[in-house]
């Protein structure tokens, strides 16, 4: 089972509603501990969830390890990103990079993308693979079978 | 007694160690300080985040310093414009006449001066930069307009860098210009300054022993800049100074960070400024000065 979380609608329930940037660690570690909360239920030893960016505005290296690198680095985890600018993906390739970690991006086609280490982004989609939440495309890609 | 601390007729960064040497003296003969600006000329927006700073130091000392204005009418204009006075009254006892004129939204003062005492004060200098950054960095300065989320990220951690080091609250400051005499092209500056602990007492629990009898402002800001250490455990940390030096690295850029004695910068080739400078006279806190000048067409 895949958790699907709108980054963005988190962020206007964690913090004032004004804002669509995730930016500053204090609003990092609220969007990513309501994140965490949602995939506490998670099936199986990996969660895996599919966080969609869409509507975030500026991301900063801060948000990022807080976001990203941390919930990584706080469980046993699968993320497929989807709705990041190129902004987005400078800040998360990263701080994955620093941490031998890595992401899984989901292109506009719906194919898939190693975001970060790439062992760590060979073993994400081993387990997506699995779970039979991917599967290979036509075209020698892998994508989610959800979509 | 009144001790006087004259504010350079030109106050930028090259001129800011003439103001931090009359700073440190007069604080150290003690009494209240007076800062003198009535002959300035011009300011940049590093400069005038150094002034703030340098009256919450004084202001430590008990009364409020003193403050006269430039009597330069477009002078004063400016540093209203700029946002200079609103934060200054907080500080300063200010004498002269003070123009009426608010800090304007159509200029090339991007951001004016700017308290940043919590993360919801960077939330908004964020926010309120990528409305009105956009065209001067596009149209202006010739940047991918894709490079304005980047400069508000760049922006973020400088203002972030204040909330996790200082101890205290800061400035921030963010001015388009056309730089003639270094550069004769336009560019942006991004300042930010504090009055806080510094670099050098926020990474010394855990820095200090590593660096042994090198310790000082110099290798702080070192480690901090070049080597991205931070002053917290967790590993995730200290990468916003690193994230800036990419942004800039693609875009010519330079950051220079003043704090307590030296001062350490990363040059791009059009600049001929030094790396690293030691045995500076002290200043409180951190001084952070980002520049992105207008691509040419030999860096485009």
């Amino acid at each position: 089972m895949i958790r699907h979380i709108d980054v963005h609608a988190v962020l206007r329930e964690s913090v004032s509603g004004l804002y669509a940037d995730l930016v500053t660690r204090p609003t990092g570690r609220v969007v990513r501990e309501r994140i965490e909360r949602a995939m506490a239920d998670a099936a199986g030893e990996v969660a895996v969830a599919r966080m969609d960016f869409a509507g975030v505005g500026c991301l900063d290296y801060s948000c990022a390890d807080e976001i990203v690198a941390q919930l990584l680095r706080n469980r046993p985890a699968v993320l497929v990103l989807r709705g990041i600018t190129d902004g987005h993906r400078d800040a998360i390739e990263a701080v994955l990079a620093r941490h031998g970690l890595a992401a899984l991006l989901e292109r506009a086609d719906g194919t898939l993308e190693a975001l970060g280490a790439p062992a760590a982004a060979a073993a994400s989609l081993e387990v997506l693979v699995a779970r039979r939440l991917a599967a290979p495309t036509p075209g020698g890609a892998f994508a989610l079978t959800l979509a | 007694m009144t001790r006087l601390v004259e504010v350079p007729a030109q106050f930028d960064d090259r001129s800011f160690d003439q103001f931090a040497a009359a700073f440190a003296a007069a604080l150290r003969d003690g009494g209240r300080l007076l800062f003198d600006a009535h002959a300035a000329e011009w300011a940049s927006p590093y400069g005038l985040v150094g002034l703030l700073a340098a009256g919450a130091a004084a202001q430590r000392g008990g009364e409020k310093p003193l403050l006269t204005a430039p009597t330069a009418a477009e002078v004063l204009s400016y540093w209203a414009r700029a946002g200079f006075f609103r934060a200054a009254a907080e500080l300063f006892e200010i004498h002269g006449k003070l123009p009426r004129t608010a800090p304007r939204e159509e200029s090339d003062v991007l951001l004016p001066v700017t308290a940043v005492r919590a993360a919801e004060d960077v939330h908004a200098v964020v926010s309120r930069i990528q409305q009105r950054a956009t065209a001067i960095l596009t149209h202006e300065l010739g940047l991918d307009p894709k490079a304005t989320m980047g400069f508000a990220m760049a922006l973020s951690e400088a203002c972030q860098n204040i909330l996790e080091h200082a101890g205290t609250g800061g400035w921030v400051a963010v001015q388009a210009y056309h730089w003639r005499r270094k550069l004769a092209r336009r560019v942006v500056v991004i300042a930010v300054a504090d009055a806080g602990v510094g670099f050098r007492e926020s990474l010394e629990p855990t820095q200090a022993k590593r660096f042994g009898a090198r310790w000082g402002d110099a290798a702080a800001l070192e480690a901090a800049l070049i080597q991205g250490v931070s002053r917290f455990r967790d590993p995730g940390r200290g990468q916003g100074l690193a994230g800036i030096r990419r942004y800039l690295a693609r875009w010519q850029g330079k950051i220079a960070i003043r704090s307590g004695t030296a001062r350490i910068a990363i040059l791009p080739a059009w600049d001929d400024d030094v790396p690293l400078r030691e045995g500076l006279p002290p200043f409180p806190g951190a001084q952070v000065l980002i520049i992105i000048p207008e691509q040419g067409s030999a860096t485009r």
